[in-house]
């Protein structure tokens, strides 16, 4: 875990990690949040409507920014503010892990808050996700 | 842009912040006046009125400004 405060951040600082994803998170994720929608559990139903796998929920593939920000950057002392979130491609299992690339870009020193901006790729270097996120810190 | 036009857009900004359309802000408004106004609001806030007039605030005016009032004296001045 990383143990950055606001004044030892810089802009530019980066991050990368891989992030596996399995069946048995994906049932879990549905145990904790009760999406039962068919396009994530069924199989059949994915193929009917043009998917060759089920679909990752989407907040699962994103839950990994939580991650990002208490692990990375900035570890141990990150307060999110807000995510961003942008879903560019359907994520399936047999292209994880997925891999995660963020760097900071802002640092606002009035309120002590950084800017991340981290993009996530499968297997394939696909883009499947991007946003951006305010960080602040705890004291 | 007149003081008056700066507390409309104002009003406009803090119901959006505070998603509260019964918000209209007097110079003499503080955060104390409105539940939400917390600290991590407080940045919402400071960052959409940026946005909405194009300045930016700087530290001491940040952790200076003591009600509405003052923050618009401060936008005037930049939009003079």
């Amino acid at each position: 875990m990383n143990h950055y405060t606001f004044e030892e951040i810089k802009i530019g600082t980066t991050a990368n990690f891989e992030y596996e994803l399995t069946k048995q998170k994906m049932r879990q994720f549905q145990a904790i949040t009760g999406d039962i929608n068919p396009l994530h559990i069924d199989l059949n139903y994915a193929k009917e409507k043009g998917f060759k796998e089920n679909v990752v929920y989407g907040m699962l593939t994103s839950a990994i920014l939580s991650t990002l920000a208490g692990v990375y950057l900035p570890g141990e002392k990150s307060l999110i503010h807000s995510v961003e979130i942008n879903f560019l491609k359907p994520v399936f299992l047999s292209q994880c892990p997925l891999k995660i690339e963020a760097t900071v870009t802002e640092k606002d020193e009035r309120f002590s808050q950084i800017t991340v901006k981290y993009t996530i790729c499968n297997q394939l270097a696909v883009k499947v996700c991007k946003g951006t996120m305010k960080i602040g810190f705890v004291k | 842009m007149t003081k008056e036009q700066i507390y409309q857009d104002l009003d406009e900004i803090f119901q959006d912040v505070f998603d509260d359309e019964s918000i209209h802000v007097t110079e003499a408004t503080i955060a104390a006046d409105i539940e939400d106004w917390d600290s991590l609001e407080h940045i919402n806030l400071v960052v959409a009125i940026e946005n909405h007039f194009k300045i930016k605030f700087n530290m001491s005016e940040v952790t200076s400004m003591k009600n509405v009032g003052e923050m618009v004296a401060i936008i005037m001045e930049r939009k003079a």
